[in-house]
């Protein structure tokens, strides 16, 4: 009788914990890879460069860029007003309050996409919201911004006025030379996404 | 052995099985497999177009290399092992007080077939719906055991010359 | 960290491999519960012999909970396991069934090749039966299918569709368990003493 009763007080002693703590603290892994493989492919976490470039240029206070970069190249370039937290830190205690906020609006960018695409798995797996992915990285920034091209004057009137607004934009980002390619998936408008097969445990009958 | 003690080192082979595997027991799916793998042996050309069969054998599959096959045959061991070791091997029917065994194997055999064919309708039986389902805490799982063990007790009062 | 195959930790051929041991402590626990007799599994619903109900809800409880301190400590992903889907109409259908199944046979498929593996001839040619009971419903798939694949709610959890927090309901189902664990303790006493 005894054995009994202690496993009794011991089972209701735990279920009584784990009522207190709350259910964020307890699933540590928010995000399903389903709901993950189906927000990667509905491309709503990128923003192509006009968009921040417009943002930018009027000064929107929600935009908050990030360089993943090393030091070092964020030294050599960066995006006004860009914070750089390199991808290696990006899980570090004192940077992550920066990504799990919903007031700003959290644009990772790097030279390609790769790493921002990365970046941001890993800050959507932790559940936080609110971060975004340059398309196209500064590859593509450079390519569509400052050195836009031009359109042949057959084009349509939006494709003109997207030039218009690309050089003038040119024109405030001083049009500088592209930084190099280190990670992969530059110039392409539609970076394809390297995402890791993870296979869903099978189950049931 | 204390029921209570032996509840919780069920559940701590359950946690086990979910730990390494992702999944919980089970038991139906492997006798499921088991079925598959004779059809298909037994008449190939049917087994991949018929809409039950078929989706167990498209793309050279093999349904007997299942996780639930090789969990079953652990199954079979483990409870020998457990028979061998506490003197409980021994051939023979067990049954209700006021029935032959006659009456028993034919009800065995029914209520195995009700089982295998519920089984497959409720998509795993007590230990992969139910038991499993609750450790996780799906509805199904909840469910499942409600609709098994209610429906038992409802039934129970005209079955119980067969066991009491 | 968890859980190790689908996190590709372990390869798929481990997975089987572990899959075997893990039967093994399965069939071994269970036999030592005394599930390998009939009687005892039956005796649940008529009051005489309660293990049944005290072994599984203590394991159901423990293995919920233990998965839940699991996660807490950050060893296992609880998003990679696997859910059972909810079909309204076969769910439910399938566990009647299988609830006759029970009183009729004495017996449910882990169980049965429990019982079998220690000589019960009674359990073997139970599992004979759920070889049939699947080849009929194989059989009578076409007919069954659209009954089979309706009312899907998706992979709902218990307490997402009763509405309140997850450490909620794990605190009430242990309190409930333990309950019933208590009045199943006096119903044997009751049941035993007058028989």
């Amino acid at each position: 009788m005894n054995v009994r009763n202690s496993i009794f007080a011991a089972l209701i002693f735990m279920a009584l914990l784990m009522a207190f703590i709350p259910a964020d603290t307890i699933l540590k892994f928010k995000l399903s890879p389903d709901r993950m493989l189906a927000e990667v492919r509905e491309d709503m976490y990128m923003i192509h460069p006009d968009q921040v470039a417009d943002m930018i240029i009027a000064k929107d206070p929600s935009l908050q860029l990030i360089d993943l970069r090393t030091p070092e190249e964020y030294a050599k370039f960066h995006l006004e007003g860009a914070y750089n937290i390199p991808l290696s830190r990006i899980l570090d205690k004192d940077n992550l309050p920066v990504f799990n906020q919903d007031i700003r609006v959290n644009v990772l960018y790097t030279n390609g996409s790769t790493d921002a695409q990365a970046g941001w798995m890993l800050l959507r797996q932790l559940g936080f919201k609110n971060n975004y992915v340059l398309q196209g990285g500064l590859n593509y920034w450079t390519e569509t911004i400052l050195n836009p091209e031009k359109p042949s004057d057959l084009q349509a009137d939006d494709e003109i006025a997207r030039y218009d607004f690309r050089k003038g934009a040119s024109q405030h980002f001083g049009g500088a030379p592209a930084p190099s390619s280190s990670d992969a998936a530059g110039t392409a408008p539609k970076p394809i996404i390297k995402q890791k097969k993870k296979k869903a445990p099978q189950g049931g009958c | 052995m204390n029921p209570y003690i032996a509840g919780i080192l069920l559940g701590l082979v359950l946690i086990a099985s979910f730990f390494v595997s992702g999944r919980g027991l089970g038991a139906s799916g492997a006798m499921k497999s088991s079925v598959v793998a004779v059809v298909n042996t037994v008449a190939p050309d049917y087994a991949a177009q018929d809409a039950f069969y078929s989706k167990y054998v498209q793309n050279g599959q093999k349904p007997l290399k299942a996780w639930l096959v090789f969990e079953v045959l652990g199954v079979l061991i483990g409870g020998f092992l457990s028979g061998a070791v506490s003197g409980r091997l021994k051939l023979g029917i067990e049954k209700g007080p006021r029935i032959t065994d006659r009456r028993r194997l034919i009800l065995a055999l029914a209520g195995g077939l009700l089982f295998g064919f519920g089984s497959q309708l409720g998509r795993g039986c007590t230990s992969g719906s139910a038991l499993t389902g609750m450790a996780i805490l799906s509805s199904a799982g909840f469910l499942s055991m409600m609709a098994i063990f209610g429906t038992g007790f409802a039934v129970a009062y005209f079955f119980r010359k067969n066991w009491i | 960290m968890g859980p190790l195959a689908p996190l590709e930790i372990i390869s798929g051929d481990w997975n089987l491999f572990l899959a075997l041991i893990i039967g093994i402590a399965f069939g071994f626990v269970l036999e030592q519960a005394g599930f390998s007799s009939t009687r005892k599994l039956a005796g649940v619903f008529y009051g005489y012999d309660m293990v049944v109900l005290k072994v599984f809800f203590t394991a159901a409880v423990t293995g919920m909970l233990g998965l839940l301190y699991l996660s807490l400590f950050g060893w296992i992903d609880l998003n990679l396991t696997y859910v059972n889907p909810l079909y309204l109409g076969s769910t439910i259908a399938g566990g009647v069934i299988m609830g006759v199944g029970f009183i009729v046979g004495g017996f449910c498929p882990g169980t049965s090749v429990c019982a079998a593996a220690i000589g019960k001839i009674d359990a073997m040619v139970f599992v004979g039966g759920i070889f049939l009971g699947v080849f009929l419903f194989a059989e009578l798939y076409p007919l069954i299918e659209s009954f089979y694949m309706s009312g899907y709610l998706g992979s709902p959890k218990v307490f997402q569709s009763l509405g309140i927090r997850m450490g909620v309901f794990a605190l009430l189902l242990t309190l409930v368990a333990v309950i019933m664990f208590i009045v199943a303790e006096k119903v044997e006493k009751f049941v035993n003493k007058g028989a």
